[in-house]
This record gives structure tokens, C-alpha cells and sequence, in this order.
């Protein structure tokens, strides 16, 4: 054995695991895929796991939904295994193209997605008559932060979830403003992807930029850089919030209502990074119970046990050849279907876009609507 | 086998709003992200391909600014062992063939059989420099290489033609190859791999280090003059259509029926 493959082991914790095969077990893509998390812990402890890791694809197809971590009856994380394992590969060079295109722009324009610093606030343009959003770039200061994310600012489809939620924070009479052309990615993909360094990077920029305006408070509609601000960023520097925590608040101050009837089947997929990871189950269930006429059902893969979308962990980005089965995400809206849901909520991006992906190839389109928890709350809100 | 690479640094522009800056003859580059340009990156992976099989040092070239070390050093992570920069304010306002004259003068100071670059800079896309380099070292030369084989101290490289064509020709080193993109898969360079690099000394050389003077050089040396540059004005017969993509789709859809295009 060589050296730094003991310092391998000993850096994942993998001596402690007793091979029971929760996590495999656990695994949303485990059965779809050659990845197999509890051959990986073992061959962690053998020694072997570093060996040929170039030729390992389906390393790249875990979604980081923290399953396997959650689960493990040792405390031990699987998932950092995968992470690490990665990042192995990212220092060698040798990962996929669009893997790399994703990480290039993440440096180059802080934005995986590509989209170039100046178009950061585009989603703007098209708000309601008289919205005003305040810039903490252009010397305003507000109580909150909203942190936008990268997806909302970049992506069509999502930028009416951004739309929708200042609409409604208006509404609430919620004082916030935005970081505007100086905001950038908050490395949670980046993190997971492997990139070790770059993740480091933006962390540090995104702080300095905080500091600069002393930001106290802030929160985001994505659960990705939820979870990488309250998690992965220095503690006690500010406070993190989701969107639905600050729409539940405002909700029960009575300062917002959602009172215009809604006659539809409802259901909720809960984020991964949302639900298991960050523990927030109940404030997007709440705030949808609230809205007059709805009937909501539950799946039966909910909250802790919710299947994961496949959003996550960089792979918006890349798509191995070991995966050779149904998108989750496909099964997801099957779920929904079966239960007869006119709507499927959710209330992250990520999810927003897969199972919007998943209804049309599935071709549900007729059967059923994919919305943001605050897409679904400015239709209804009084 | 000695190689040398020459690389240039470029604005990304593929994304950006493009705007003519005060002087009517440049784009105005604040707020653009730049880049290594993107066939150069093919150029120095496929130098660093060769040095990996048969052995030797890859040594990068590029004329430009401190800014420029940015991306020396994602060439030097990548697997490089040298760097030079070549600067003067006399060199500012080269065109392609006083930048050849300036690389060339760079090179003849190093030991080399074989130097690559990039067919083209995604900037000014002229595609001539590496040429003009071959032409003024007296050195055999292949242009848009998409395959290089080595063997007894000949290459045998596959050029791209119109058509879909593919040349294959055979040179002795040493010589120049333009090499073109998807000739490789050029490797990743994290952030951890730009810090190891980040104390490796990047050579400094300007005109008097070539022994250069500096008629030959910058605007003096050039045999193109920038008159103007501009955006494209709008013309006729364009419609701009407006709308939420699905939208916008229906739309193109629409006119395409209309007007024939779907059979």
C-alpha cells in the first residue's frame, strides 16, 4: 500500500465502515448505474479505490442528494468519498468536457451556466409595473439579502420564479435588495463537481462582497446556495434563510395572505438540498395548506425519504454512459400523476427544471403543471 | 524534443454585448471576462501530449501585458516547464506580421524542433501568425492540424480542407504546425493546480532583450492600419422576434410554414 492512499482512507473515515450496505441501499441512482457507494467505501479501506479512477464514469453520476451520509448507522459520509474521489479527478484534468466548460465559467464569468457578469440582473427587465428592486451594488441597503443564484438569473424559465418571488416579497412589504452585477455563484456545484479550490475561491468572494455591505441577513429561492451559505460558509457571520422560511414568517405576521381560491390536486417534491439536507420539510407544506379550495396529497416517497430529481451534485452538467436508466425525475412526475396532482410543487430550481424536463418527455404536459412553491403562492396571493 | 508554444489572451466575447470603445478602432473590454484563446489551448495540450510520450520540454511564448501571465500560468499548470512574456510598449499596436517578427526574434533565442500555435485567435481571426513564424525562421509548415504522428524525427500531420477533405503531409523537424480545435481534449486546470505555479518565475523579454528596434515593431512595423471598426448595421429583411421562448418558437414555426421552409 502506498502512502497516500492510507492518507485516503483516513481522510474519508472509511475504517469505520462495517460494509451494513445502507447506503447502497439508500442510493436513487444505485439502481440505474455501476455506481455503488458501499464497494467504493471498500475498496477505500483495500486501498483500491484511487486505482484506474479515470476509467470510473459513474462516479460522475452521484447526485450528492446526501442519502447514503444520512443514512450511514457510523456517522461516516459516503458522499464526501464520491466528492473526493472527484476531486481526484479534477486535479488530473481528466473529466468531462462539459463538466469543465461548466467549471471555466464559473471562474471566468462566476457563473456555471456561462452567462456573462453584465446580464447577471437580465431576469429584471420584465417585472410587474412599479416593482422596484433595491441594489446593494449601486449603494442601497435593505435588511435582507436576496441572493439570486445563478440558475434564477440565467435561465428563462426560472427567472419567473425570481420574478415571482419579488413580486411577493413587495407585496409582503419584506425590505430586501439584491447584489446586482456583483453577485456570483455560491459554489455549492462547484464544490461537489470536485473543484475544490474554485469552490474556496468564490466562497471568499461572495464573503468579501457580504462584508462590503455588510449583509446580516439573506436568503435564496435555491436550496443549493442555501445549503452551501448555512453549511459550507463561516458560521455566525449572517444568517440563512429559504424563501419559504420568510414567506411562512410574513405569512404568520399576517402582512402577506393567500386567499384567492385554488380548485387543483396539489402535490410537493421536496428538494433534496431543501428537505434531508437542511431539515426544512414543513414551511413550503404550510404555506401551500394555506391557500383556499387546494387539495394537496402527499407521495409516498416524501420528505426524508423523497426521491431525488437528479439535479444535483454538477449533474445539470454532465451525463454518464453508466446510467443507463429511467430519469428519476420521470418517475417523480409518474408519482405525481398516479396521485392524480393537477400541480407538482416544489421549491427549488434545480427540481423545477428536471421534472419540467420529465413532464414533456413523458408527454404530461395536459396532466400536469410544474411550479415553484412562489410561482404557485403570486397566483394565489390576496 | 524540444517544443515551443505561442499563446495569446483573448476576450470572451461569445456571450457578451459588444460595444466600439472612444478611439473608434477597438471593443471596449471592461467588464469582459478573458480567456487563453481557444485553440491555442488544443496547441499546448497537444504540445504537452508529445512531451508526454516521447519526452523533452514544452516552453510557452506569448506577446502581451502583465494580464497575460493569467493565462502562462494555466499553460504552466497544464504542464509547461517555461514561460516567457514578451513586452514593450513598443510593441503595442503590432499587427499579425510584427507579431510574428517579435515571436520569431523570441524564438531564435531558444532551442526548439517543433512550434505550435493556435490556426487562429478567436479575436481578430486572422490566422496568420503562425505562418508568418514559419516564413521568417525559415521552417517547413502545416496549417489547421487535426492529427500529428511522430516518427524518426518526421511528422506526418493531417490537415482540415474545405469539403471535408483531410490532407496528409509529411515534414522534417523542425517545423511550425497551426493546430486546430478538436485536434485533443484539452485537460482541466483547477484552481489548486494555478496556485502550485503561481511562484514560477515567468520570464520577462522586451525589445531590446530580441534586439529588436523599434521601427520593426508596434504600429511602425505593421503593414495593416486599423481604419474603423463597427457593428454590424441593422439591415433589411431581418426580423427580431420578441416573447417567452416557447413563444418565440411558435412564432419561428409559424414563419417557417408560411413561408415554405418546413416540407
Amino acid at each position: 500500500m502506498e502512502p497516500n492512499k492510507i492518507t485516503f482512507a483516513q481522510q474519508y473515515d472509511l475504517y469505520g465502515c462495517y460494509q451494513c450496505g445502507k447506503c447502497t441501499g439508500g442510493c436513487p441512482v444505485a439502481m440505474k448505474s455501476r455506481l455503488n457507494i458501499r464497494r467504493l467505501m471498500i475498496e477505500g479501506v483495500l486501498g483500491r479505490v484511487l486505482d484506474r479512477v479515470g476509467e470510473r464514469e459513474e462516479i460522475w453520476d452521484c447526485t450528492t442528494c446526501k442519502t447514503c451520509t444520512l443514512r450511514c448507522p457510523r456517522g461516516l459520509k459516503p458522499m464526501d468519498l464520491v466528492i473526493g474521489l472527484r476531486g481526484v479527478l479534477v486535479e488530473e484534468g481528466r473529466i468531462p468536457k462539459t463538466l469543465i466548460e461548466a467549471m471555466e465559467n464559473a471562474y471566468k464569468h462566476r457563473n456555471p451556466w456561462g452567462k456573462s457578469k453584465s446580464k447577471r440582473t437580465e431576469w429584471l427587465r420584465e417585472l410587474p409595473e412599479g416593482l422596484r428592486v433595491k441594489d446593494f451594488s449601486r449603494g442601497e441597503r435593505a435588511e435582507y439579502l436576496y441572493f439570486v443564484g445563478c440558475t434564477a438569473s440565467s435561465d428563462p424559465r426560472i427567472q419567473e420564479v425570481a420574478r415571482s418571488m419579488v413580486f411577493l416579497l413587495d407585496r409582503a412589504g419584506v425590505d430586501f435588495g439584491i447584489l446586482g452585477i456583483e453577485e456570483q455563484c455560491c459554489g455549492n456545484e462547484i464544490r461537489r463537481m470536485g473543484e475544490a479550490g474554485l469552490f474556496e475561491e468564490l466562497r471568499d468572494g461572495n464573503l468579501e462582497v457580504f462584508e462590503a455591505y455588510g449583509v446580516k441577513r439573506l436568503f435564496t429561492t435555491c436550496p443549493h446556495g442555501l445549503n452551501t451559505f448555512r453549511n459550507e460558509y463561516p458560521q455566525g457571520r449572517f444568517e440563512v434563510f429559504h424563501s419559504s422560511e420568510i414567506l411562512l414568517r410574513a405569512f404568520r405576521e399576517g402582512k402577506i395572505r393567500f386567499d384567492r381560491e385554488l380548485r387543483k390536486v396539489v402535490t410537493y417534491h421536496d428538494p433534496c438540498f431543501l428537505g434531508k439536507q437542511n431539515g426544512l420539510f414543513d414551511p413550503p407544506r404550510e404555506l401551500i395548506a394555506s391557500i383556499p379550495g387546494i387539495q394537496f396529497r402527499e407521495m409516498d416517497r416524501s420528505r426524508e425519504r423523497s426521491l431525488c430529481c437528479e439535479g444535483g451534485g454538477g449533474k445539470m452538467w454532465v451525463e454518464s454512459s453508466s446510467d443507463v436508466g429511467q430519469r428519476l425525475a420521470e418517475l417523480r412526475v409518474q408519482d405525481a400523476v398516479a396521485l392524480g396532482a393537477e400541480v407538482l410543487v416544489t421549491a427549488c430550481p434545480l427540481c423545477v427544471l428536471t421534472l419540467e424536463d420529465a413532464v414533456k418527455t413523458s408527454g404530461y404536459e395536459d396532466r400536469v403543471r410544474v411550479m415553484d412553491l412562489v410561482e404557485l403562492l403570486a397566483e394565489v396571493v390576496g | 524534443m524540444n517544443i515551443i508554444v505561442c499563446i495569446k489572451r483573448v476576450p470572451d466575447t461569445a456571450d457578451a454585448d459588444l460595444a466600439i470603445d472612444r478611439s473608434g478602432r477597438d471593443i471596449e473590454k471592461t467588464g469582459l471576462a478573458f480567456d487563453l484563446n481557444e485553440w491555442d489551448s488544443y496547441a499546448i495540450e497537444e504540445a504537452i501530449l508529445l512531451k508526454e510520450r516521447f519526452g523533452g520540454t514544452v516552453t510557452v511564448l506569448s506577446m502581451g501585458g502583465e494580464d497575460t501571465n493569467e493565462s502562462l500560468r494555466k499553460c504552466l499548470a497544464m504542464g509547461a516547464d517555461e514561460a516567457i512574456r514578451l513586452t514593450d510598449p513598443a510593441f503595442s499596436g503590432s499587427d499579425g506580421f510584427a507579431t510574428a517578427k517579435v515571436l520569431a526574434q523570441a524564438i531564435r533565442r531558444l532551442p526548439y524542433d517543433l512550434i505550435l500555435t493556435g490556426t487562429q485567435a478567436e479575436d481578430d481571426g486572422f490566422g496568420e501568425v503562425g505562418v508568418m513564424v514559419a516564413r521568417l525562421l525559415g521552417l517547413s509548415h502545416v496549417a489547421i492540424v487535426t492529427r500529428v504522428e511522430m516518427e524518426d524525427g518526421k511528422i506526418r500531420a493531417h490537415r482540415e480542407l474545405e469539403g471535408g477533405l483531410e490532407e496528409v503531409v509529411e515534414v522534417k523537424l523542425p517545423a511550425l504546425l497551426t493546430i486546430q480545435t478538436g485536434i485533443n481534449e484539452p485537460r482541466y486546470v483547477s484552481i489548486m493546480g494555478i496556485r502550485k505555479v503561481a511562484k514560477k518565475e515567468i520570464k520577462v523579454w522586451g525589445l531590446s532583450d530580441l534586439g529588436l528596434k523599434e521601427e520593426e515593431v508596434g504600429l511602425k512595423g505593421s503593414d495593416i492600419g486599423l481604419e474603423r471598426l463597427f457593428l454590424p448595421l441593422v439591415g433589411e429583411g431581418a426580423q427580431i422576434l420578441e416573447g417567452k421562448p416557447e413563444e418565440v418558437a411558435a412564432k419561428v414555426f409559424e414563419i417557417l410554414k408560411d413561408k415554405g421552409g418546413l416540407v
